[in-house]
Parts: structure tokens; sequence; C-alpha cells
């Protein structure tokens, strides 16, 4: 996989990690589907690690790059 | 939580084929949409007369005469000469007169303009024509050349083009000479004049020509063996084309043949091979003439038609064309394809190894209702077609869950968490057992209940009670495993009860249980007409449409069983249109709903838009459909019990139903109690949630796993922007988020619910 990421998202500072309190920052991650994989740049915590997916997200880009994964 | 079903892989398996390429060829041949109409059939010449009526009818007499110079370099020659078997074979004559094409086509022939093909545009073939000698043959084939662009020079005998028409065309009138003499001199064909045409003439000239023709008369005086191969109008011996023809009709399809020849004597082929089909067909086309007005002909005057009047007998052409199932099926009519090409598409779909399935959608969105098979001439069946082709996709690990999975789940739910099978009190085995089916429970409880208590106080022998699907939605879904895995276990769960005979409260479930032969099955209807209603049955007060249900597609006894029942309690029915095995799909079928709510949809709306509600249905799925598009609809059980079921439940209170009812009956019936199924903690939705919820496919259920997950982990986010808590969790195949407020310790308030089925994870690096 290449180090080029299909997506960013960055928090700007308005999500906040409940569990360890601290906001959530720009960090690595990576979708994965039907064997496939997508490094992305989400809202990730930088303690826990928690990745967060925002909706618009989930039912944008990420539902139609599901469904073009499904016809494959 | 562990997935229920596994995701599809990507090492795909090959070499498992459900669907043969014969078995599909047979099927596609059934379609006749592209067959010929039967005028173009019966033409030689392959004049598409279909269109030329169209564009006459249109008052577009230069198309028109377009497509007539296609077949005929003289229009007027071959109209006014023509023998017309088209007409014969026009399908009103089987209603009263039919087209007068050949008018029609002189009329064209006069009024149309010609298109003004200069000698500017023209780029010629290298290899050049000579044709000898005098007759329509040489002049047909002198036009057809010069259509195909080679250089024709044509040597006769005639002083001029008039004394050469003159014989060639003895049988034009006046007007027509005059026009065909002016569209002959305008052709770029080179008349050689007062030719002696003899062998020792041929001899001289052939050398200078790649590509040589004679009338018959000719070709006899220069080899007087000469002898014509019919097929490609040619004396092989010494590649010369020749020919002659016992009528105009005749000729003109000899000189087409023999232009054909002369094309691939000028790519040095043999002549005889790749010529395609030639000459008049049998055409399979079926056309409804029962719509059919305007048997009369408009009589033809001694000078031919006017324009007008040729445009209005063109009017009268039907157009024939067999739309039967476009007609009737929405989904066809989405996709906007004739099923031979459709199914010829989805089983090319199904061998794609690498690459995208773009009909894999399409495969999926079909109702597999029938409705097509019952309409179409020749029972064209796009339900065997897309069944199969699901089988196939799923045999070979090619078909992703995602449209599926939902249902698929609700099916696992109703056979396990909310089966519920028991002998009824007081029996060890029964003779009967109602099946009342899965969206019975799901959609009107009530009504499950009070069938299920009435039969068994009415009926001898005890009447047992089985919750559960029959299996159609894995069917449907091409998930042969699963459905195989639920055939054996309903299986050992009715021989647990003594195999009882069967009572269906479902058509589609009582066809799918009556597929196995050890089963006897009957529906509820049959038994309801036999104990006759119970007390306080009581129909609508108001005339109603009744929609039959594609599970008694083919199925006259329960058609008119529902209709017997439907008259003894007391309804007005109405017939709507498309009614009985002709009755289009609800959108329910097939999972259509769920592969594709647009095209569900629109079944939905092109059943409800064949009649005046309010309406009865004997389906349940129907009912709920036809109740979520906001119509009054009734299931025939609801008013035989007396139970109303209201408004159609959202996809969580279709789980809460089975759920509840499963408990309700346990308890009260065999004294057993359910543990308790509410969480431990209080969860209320604003309405938006819900029907976010509803629309997105995301059940309660999956909302108090994501909180229950979150008030275990603390895993959360707070979006201060929002000012909502945003929980997630991976239940099975999908990723569920969940936004939300608190109030209090053990109570949230759901905004917002969403998710997806990619899975995320942190990456190094
Ligand atoms: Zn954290």
């Amino acid at each position: 996989m290449d180090e080029r990421s299909y997506y960013t998202i960055d928090p700007e500072g308005k999500l906040k990690c409940l569990k360890c309190g601290v906001p959530l920052e720009k960090g690595k991650a990576k979708f994965l589907y039907l064997d496939n994989g997508f490094p992305v740049e989400l809202p990730v915590c930088p303690k826990c690690g928690f990745v967060y997916v925002p909706e618009s997200l989930a039912l944008g880009k990420v539902l139609s790059v599901e469904k073009a994964l499904e016809d494959k | 939580m562990k997935s229920r079903i596994p995701e599809r892989g990507s090492t795909h398996v090959y070499n498992v084929s459900k669907i043969s390429k014969e078995e599909i060829d047979s099927m596609v041949e059934r379609c006749v949409y592209e067959q010929p109409p039967f005028c173009n059939a019966a033409c030689p010449l392959k004049l598409d007369t279909r269109a030329l009526l169209k564009a006459v009818a249109a008052g577009n007499f230069k198309k028109a005469l377009q497509l007539y110079e296609k077949i005929a370099p003289f229009p007027l020659i071959l109209s006014q000469g023509c023998e017309a078997p088209c007409e014969a074979k026009c399908r009103l004559c089987e209603r009263g007169d039919g087209i007068a094409i050949r008018a029609i086509e002189s009329a064209v022939a006069r009024f149309g303009e010609q298109s003004k093909l200069g000698g500017v545009f023209r780029s010629t073939k290298k290899q050049k024509a000579a044709i000898f000698g005098s007759g329509l043959f040489v002049l047909f084939l002198a036009g057809e050349l010069e259509k195909k662009m080679y250089p024709v020079t044509v040597f006769c005998a005639e002083p001029d083009e008039e004394m050469y028409l003159r014989g060639a065309a003895p049988f034009l009138d006046d007007a027509a000479f005059t026009l065909e003499l002016k569209r002959l001199k305008r052709k770029e064909i080179r008349f050689v004049f007062g030719c002696e045409i003899t062998a020792e003439f041929f001899r001289q000239k052939r050398e200078e020509y790649q590509i040589l023709g004679a009338s018959e008369a000719a070709a006899k005086t220069f080899f007087p063996v000469a002898e014509c191969t019919p097929d490609v109008m040619l004396y092989e011996k010494e590649n010369l084309i020749m020919g002659s023809g016992s009528g105009v009709m005749d000729t003109a399809f000899g000189a087409k043949k023999a232009a054909l020849t002369a094309d691939r004597l000028a790519q040095n082929l043999d002549p005889r091979n790749t010529r395609g089909r030639e000459g008049a067909v049998e055409s399979k086309l079926y056309t409804d003439l029962s719509q059919a007005e305007a048997l009369t002909r408009v009589p033809i005057p001694l000078e031919g038609y006017s324009r007008d009047q040729a445009m209005e007998e063109a009017r009268r052409c039907l157009q024939c064309r067999c739309e039967e199932c476009l007609k009737t099926c929405a989904y066809l009519r989405h996709y906007g394809k004739h099923p031979g090409l459709l199914a010829r598409e989805i089983y090319n779909n199904t061998q794609i190894i690498m690459g995208d399935h773009q009909l894999n959608k399409p495969m999926n969105s079909c109702a597999l209702c029938g409705q097509c098979t019952a309409v179409c001439p020749n029972g064209m069946d796009m339900a065997r077609v897309c069944h199969m082709a699901r089988e196939n996709m799923v045999a070979t690990d090619k078909m992703a869950l995602a449209p599926h999975e939902f249902a698929l789940l609700d099916m696992l739910f109703s056979n396990e968490e909310a089966f519920l099978s028991r002998p009824q009190p007081g029996f060890e085995t029964c003779k009967y057992v109602f099946f009342p089916g899965c969206q019975a429970s799901a959609v009107a409880p009530e009504t499950v209940r009070a069938a299920w208590e009435d039969l068994s106080t009415r009926l001898e022998g005890g009447v047992a009670l089985m919750l559960g699907c029959c299996g159609a939605i894995a069917d449907w879904a091409g998930r042969r495993e699963i459905y195989d895995h639920t055939k054996a276990f309903l299986d050992a769960e009715l021989s647990k009860l003594g195999d009882p005979i069967v009572i269906a409260g479902c058509p589609t479930c009582a066809k799918q249980l009556r597929s196995r032969e050890s089963l006897e099955v009957i529906g509820i209807w049959d038994i309801l007409l036999q104990l006759g209603l119970p007390e306080g049955a009581k129909g609508l007060d108001r005339p109603a449409a009744l929609h039959d249900a594609c599970g008694a597609r083919g199925d006259s006894v329960t058609q008119n069983a529902i209709r017997s029942l439907a008259k003894q309690l007391g309804c007005d029915l109405k017939e709507p249109k498309d009614a009985l095995d002709r009755a289009p799909c609800c959108g329910y079928g097939g999972l259509a709903g769920y592969a594709n709510p647009e095209v569900a949809a629109e079944l939905t709306e092109q059943c409800i838009e064949r009649g005046e509600g309010p309406w009865i249905t004997y389906c349940m799925a129907c009912r709920d459909r036809f109740a979520r598009a906001g119509q009054e609809t009734h299931h025939l059980l609801e008013l035989i019990y007396g139970k109303d079921a209201q408004n159609a439940p959202d996809i969580s209170e279709k789980r809460r139903n089975r759920r509840a009812l499963k408990r309700d009956l346990l308890l009260e019936y065999w004294n057993e109690e359910t543990k308790g199924m509410e969480p431990e903690f209080k969860i209320t939705y604003t309405l938006e949630a819900r029907e976010m919820m509803d629309q997105r496919m995301i059940l309660t259920e999956d909302v108090e796993n994501v909180l229950r997950a979150m008030r275990k982990t603390g895993e959360a986010v707070l979006d201060g922007e929002s000012g909502l808590i945003i929980a997630r969790a991976r239940l099975g195949n999908t990723t569920f988020w969940v936004g939300f407020t608190e109030e209090g310790a053990d109570a949230y308030i759901v905004h917002r619910a969403y998710s997806h089925r990619m899975q995320v994870v942190r990456r190094q690096g």
C-alpha cells in the first residue's frame, strides 16, 4: 500500500475522546472491505486510538466505495 | 458480535454454473421483441416498413424516402411494379383491411424530397464495374452498384436514357416515368449507348473492369452455355454476374444479391460465404390486436394517394412491437430493456471473472414474481433468469452480502429468537399446524393470534402453531445453503409435531412449502371456506379493490377461494386492471425492496395505480407495502377476525411484534415465561432518529448494542459542535454509530444513527 491517503479529515479541535479526555487529532487510519484496504486520515484519539468516522463520510464516500467493491 | 453470515471472499470460485448457456439461449429466444414486424419479414428486400410508415404518419416524407431508397435505387419503378407480399402479412388483415403499403411507398417516391448526395461528397471505390445489356435487372444492378460507390458503366444498344428506361420499365405511368428519368440522369451511372453487344465486344472491354455484369440475354450471347447460380447471381466459370427476374420485386432482389456478390468478388472473397440472411423470413413477433382500431383502408384514387391520404393511411399502422411485459412490469421499464436483452446481459454478468459486475443490481432488483411469464406470449421467465444468476453469483462467491443481509438476518431472527413451534395445549401431536408466515406475525400479530385461536377451536385433531419463516427469503437471495438448512430445520420441527397438515396463512409460504413433496399444505382460505366464517366476520362497507398475491400466481384455486371468502364477508370487490395471474408484485417479492428501494417503490406505485382503494390483499407483505405508500389496505384475515393492525410498523416494531407475540402466547397457552428482553438502561428516540433508522435499516436493538458496548468500554467521542456523544460498535459485518445525549446515569436520548460496512482500523506508518 502506498503512502497516499485517499481521504483526509482534520478534527480542528471540535472532537474530544470521552474516555481519555483529550481532543482527537488527525491520524492515520485504514478502511478494510472485501480484502481491499484504503489508507485515510481521520480524527483519532492520540491516547487510546479511537478512530472516528463522521456521518457525512459514512453515507458519502464510504458508501460509494463499498458499492463499487461489492460489484467487483 | 460475530457475523451470522460470512461476507464474500475475494478468491472467487470459477467453475460453478447454476445457469447453462443453452438454457439462457433458449430463454432469450422466447423474447420476440427483436423479431421483425411481419411486413418487414415478408419483404425479400428487407424494407424497414414499420419505420417508413411511422415517418409517413408523421408527415416526414423525406425520411421515408431515405428509408425506401435504401432498398430501392428506383423507388417509383419498385412501388409501381412490386408484388408487395408485405401487404398480405399485415396483421390488420385479421381484423379488417391491411395497410396499403405499396400505395404509400408510391406516395413516398413521388412526394419525398431526394437527399442531395451530389458527386462532391462521393469517394468512389477503386474497382470499376461494367454491365452489359438492357432491362430491369441491369438497371437495378447499376443502381445498387452506384449506391455502393462503384464507378459503373452500362454498355447498351439503346440510343439514350429515355429509350433505355422505357424498355426496362414499360409499366410506368407518364408522371412516374418523367420523375424516374430525372432520377436516372442524376445518378452517377455512365451509359455508353448504341453499342453492339457481342461476344467480341465483351472480350475487348472485360480487361478494363474488375466487376462484370450482364443481362441474361447478353450473358448468353457472350457464353451460350452461361448458367446463373441463383444464390449468388453468378455465372461462376467466368465470374460474370448475370440475371433476370420473373417480376419487379424478384428482379430487385436478384440485383441486391448480385451487388453483394460484386462486393465479395471485389475483395477476392468467395461470393458464397458470409452473406448473412437474405430474402423473406418468418417472424415470431407477437402483436396485441385487441387495441386495433381504424380497420378500413383509405381508398386509393387512380392517380395514387395524396400526401394527406398517405399520412392518414400510414397512421392506421399498429407499429407492431411486442412490449407486453414492459407494459406491465415497472422493473423492466426502470431498466428500459426488453427481457431478451436484459437476460443476456445478466447471464454475461455471471461469467465475469475480473472486473465490474454492473448487472448485480438489476439482477437483484427483479421481484421474481413471475408476472412477465404470465403476460409473455412465449412464457419468457425473467424470474428464473435472475434467480439462477443470483444462485450462481453466490455459488461462485461473487455475491456481496450487502443487498440481502438485512433480510437474511431477519429470516434467522424469525426462525430463532422469534420462532415458536408448539402443539395445541392438550395434544402431543396434531393433525394440523397453522403457519401464518413471518410477515403476518410482524405486521398483524393480533390477527395471527385470533386466527390460530379460531382454527384450534373449530378444527378436530389439534392445531399446532408454528411462527417462523418458510425459507422464501433465503431462496430469493439465492442462498441455497441457508435455504437447505432452513428446510431441514422446519422439517425436524414439523416431525416433532407429528407431521401435521400445514395450514398456510400466506400464499408465498404455501407455494414454498408445497414445493416439498413430503408436506401436505392447504391455505387458511381453503379451511375457512369449509368451516364457514367465524362469528362477527365483516367486510368493508365500501367497494374495495382486490390485489392478487404473486404467491398465488397460476393458482386459480387460491385466487377463487379468496374471492369466495370476500363475497361471503359481504365485500363489494372491484377487480383492478391486471388481476389474477397478471397481477404485478407489491415490491416485496424477490427482496427487491432491500436491493433496490427505488425499483420496489415503482413496483408498489404501479400496483396502486391500477385501481381505487381501499385495497384488500391476502399477503401481509402487500398489505404492509400498500399501507406504507399511504393506501388504506386490509388483509382479508384482518377483516375476517375483526383486527385492524392500523398503521404500518417500522422495521424495529416488526421485530418487537414477533417477539411479543411469541412471549405472550407462550405464557398464556403453554405457561412458559420468557426471560426479560428489555435493556438495563432507558433509551428514547427522537422522531427524526426513528425515521432515519427505518430508512437506513438500523434496528433499535442495534442501537441498544452500541450503547451497551459504550457502557462497558467507555469509548465515545464528544462532538463539541452538535453537543452529541457518538459511540460505535462493530456488529457482525456492519459498524453502527449512534449519536445521543444523556439524561442522567442510565438514560439516553438517541438523535442520530448511521452505519457502514467497511471496517476502520488505525494504521502505523
Ligand atoms: Zn481516547
